[in-house]
């Protein structure tokens, strides 16, 4: 009896706290809190999309703080996001929206950062135990990503045949999240007759990619389709099909940027591929860090707010990270031969 | 029977070569094909300019560690020119990359040899300078290639000649010249020989009136140039270029000079070694991936593994052979 009762006040509470919440909060425009905006890596194109969406909030947020746009070189990555996480809690700024590349070995940097009074928001990558984090701001959920890739592989293949996964490293967390969840959506009845036969890394580099996408064709003489949720191995993958004149027997598809992809969707290489808006990205996940630092939200579940054009968002528990929270962004565009030549321009 | 201990090296290296594929045969079926050259021979293609490059910087006891970066940036910098100005006369266009390369590498070189600072220092610096600069001025935009005009994206697959289904393309053959031009100049002219007598001993070349700081100069203007002309076949075999282009080369490129046999204290080895132990890096790389029994994960390991192997077995053949020999020669 006690128990029930309990469990009812809790759901009282759980509903209470819905409808409290469910007026979403709105920013007050004029605010001051410097911000950094820290990628992977400097230098690559959805990255600098993601800047384009936050100097876009910054300027109608009208922020009388900075927005730093900053990050490592390339083969300075991990070293160079801690470093720069280090120094942003020592200036005191107030929130660092970071794209983890470091894994957990980030996580000290962070929670000195937060204990320094600096927020550390995630976007695009999230760091994987949730220490040190506010919030993460998830592009899609890692879930429904899954069905997607495994929805256009059935589509491209006419529902039957084998296929094989081009990913980024073995140990990208975002990458295993989202094969791990395609084969999930693999055992559903639809899929019955396709065959997921391998799975290779081209370390996100074009030459290794494209190396490994041959390499996948010599392996499997009956391969279909080759799938591949990164914007580099899709692109190097179509390339290398194209180059050898495969494209009639192996289809590439994946997660891909319509203006690297464009002519390959037209040629039928890679007749559809998905992606999100990294600007729109870029812009939430602003808003996400100036409400926090103009202290509208504290960054707790069941928080609601407004993010201008993109409506209202609310900060749940994230289904993949014990101790994450996170604000889903969601949707993603499917492009086809279509859609893709508007979008690419 | 005198065999040159220079010939004899190529020999073993041809039979660790040799014996790799025949592993890999056994291992995986439907290997050894047409395909299997065709695929590893491209890319050779391009680790070999870049291995021969390394060479002659390693035969002066140097290091250039730059040298992914140099590809990147030509590869880059050569994209970006051919889509502003796309009526560029072909045959300038890898000129110009090597170019942008050797410019790239005599900036090493000014600092190693006429400041005489560490070559392993001022190329792990430059390393990171070279791709930083290719990172700001890059803004975030890649090359692509439908952006790019379609007879260089189409010249990395153009076939010089074809014998059965065995293709030569042109990226092979000109990589091939480079080598053999490489070994002929290293070998046969008295300006060659002198990358040689500053490695094995920089005193005695002093006293013979070589000029030390001029050649190691040379050394790295060469390296950087054959890395530009690697990235010119960058360009044109990826059509895609981002700012990572090129990371990680200089690996493969030392790998491949050592495993080539080249005294990684300078003074000897020669090119078509380093050609042999670039494919044979290059055919480890590849075949490894095929090979069900290694997962992703120690792919790296492995890889890290069979080149130590290769380095060994190349080194207790070489022994064995030479304590036969009465009078061992020497290069």
């Amino acid at each position: 009896m006690k128990h029930l009762t309990v469990s009812t006040l809790a759901l009282c509470a759980a509903m209470f706290g819905v409808q409290a919440n469910a007026q979403a909060v709105t920013a007050e425009k004029g605010g001051n809190a410097n911000m950094v905006l820290l990628p992977k890596f400097l230098g690559i194109l959805p990255f600098d999309q993601a800047n384009r969406g936050a100097e876009e909030a910054h300027a109608e947020l009208g922020n009388t703080g900075t927005l730093l746009y900053t990050g490592p070189t390339p083969e300075n990555s991990v070293a160079g996001q801690i470093e720069i996480l280090t120094t942003a809690g020592s200036q005191g700024q107030a929130v660092v929206m970071l794209s983890n590349n470091a894994g957990d070995q980030i996580a000290p940097a962070a929670e000195a950062a937060q204990a320094a009074g600096t927020k550390v928001v995630t976007w695009d990558s999230p760091i994987p135990s949730g220490a040190g984090e506010t919030v993460f701001v998830a592009q899609v959920d890692f879930g429904s990503i899954g069905v997607v890739m495994a929805d256009m592989a059935h589509s491209i293949m006419g529902g039957e045949g084998e296929f094989a996964v081009l990913s980024a490293t073995p140990d990208a967390a975002n990458q295993n999240a989202w094969i791990a969840a395609m084969e999930e959506a693999l055992k559903g009845e639809k899929y019955a007759s396709m065959k997921l036969v391998d799975t290779v890394y081209g370390d996100d580099q074009s030459e290794v990619s494209y190396n490994r996408a041959l390499a996948l064709v010599d392996s499997h003489p009956n391969l279909k389709l080759i799938m591949s949720p990164t914007t580099v191995g899709i692109q190097a993958s179509a390339k290398a099909m194209q180059d050898e004149g495969l494209c009639d027997k192996v289809k590439v598809s994946g997660l891909g940027l319509p203006a690297e992809m464009v002519s390959y969707t037209m040629n039928g290489c890679a007749p559809g591929f998905a992606l999100w808006s990294f600007v729109d990205l870029g812009y939430l996940t602003y808003y996400t860090s100036y409400m926090l630092a103009t202290g509208k939200i504290t960054g707790e579940v069941g928080e609601t707010f407004n993010a201008g054009r993109m409506g209202d968002y609310t900060i749940e528990q994230d289904p993949g990270r014990e101790n994450g929270k996170r604000i889903l962004m969601g949707p993603f565009t499917v492009y086809t031969s279509a859609n893709v030549e508007a979008e690419a321009n | 029977m005198r065999i040159p201990l220079g010939t004899l090296r190529i020999l073993v290296l041809l039979a660790v070569f040799v014996g790799t594929v025949l592993f890999f045969a056994s291992q995986i079926d439907g290997y050894l094909n047409a395909r299997l050259f065709n695929r590893i021979s491209g890319s050779v293609a391009v680790i070999a300019l870049i291995a021969v490059g390394q060479a002659f910087v390693v035969l002066t006891r140097n290091i250039d560690l730059s040298i992914g970066s140099v590809v990147g940036c030509s590869a880059y910098f050569t994209g970006g020119i051919l889509i502003a100005y796309p009526d560029l006369p072909p045959i300038l266009v890898p000129l110009l990359a090597m170019g942008i390369g050797a410019v790239f590498g005599a900036f090493n070189g000014f600092l190693v040899a006429r400041f005489r600072l560490p070559s392993i220092i001022v190329t792990l610096a430059t390393l990171a300078l070279f791709r930083s600069i290719l990172v700001q001025s890059s803004d975030g935009s890649s090359i692509t290639t439908n952006r790019l005009p379609t007879w260089l994206t189409e010249f990395a697959t153009l076939n010089a000649f074809t014998a059965g289904e065995l293709q030569f393309r042109w990226i092979v053959v000109i990589s091939l010249i480079v080598v053999l031009t490489a070994h002929v100049f290293l070998t046969r002219f008295r300006a060659g020989r002198q990358f040689f007598a500053i490695g094995s001993n920089p005193d005695a070349a002093a006293f013979a009136g070589i000029n030390a700081g001029r050649t190691i100069f040379l050394a790295f203007v060469i390296s950087g140039a054959l890395a530009g002309l690697a990235g010119f076949m960058f360009l044109s075999r990826f059509g895609n270029i981002t700012v990572v282009a090129g990371l990680g080369l200089e690996l493969k490129s030392v790998g491949a000079v050592v495993v080539g046999g080249v005294n990684i204290f300078g003074g000897s080895g020669n090119v078509l070694g380093v050609l042999i132990g670039a494919a044979l890096i290059d055919l480890i790389d590849t075949s490894l991936v095929r090979w069900e029994l290694v997962s992703a994960f120690w792919r790296e390991a492995v890889l890290g593994l069979l080149i130590l192997l290769a380095v060994a077995a190349d080194t207790v053949l070489m022994r064995r052979l030479l304590r036969r020999k009465p009078t061992g020669g020497s290069q």
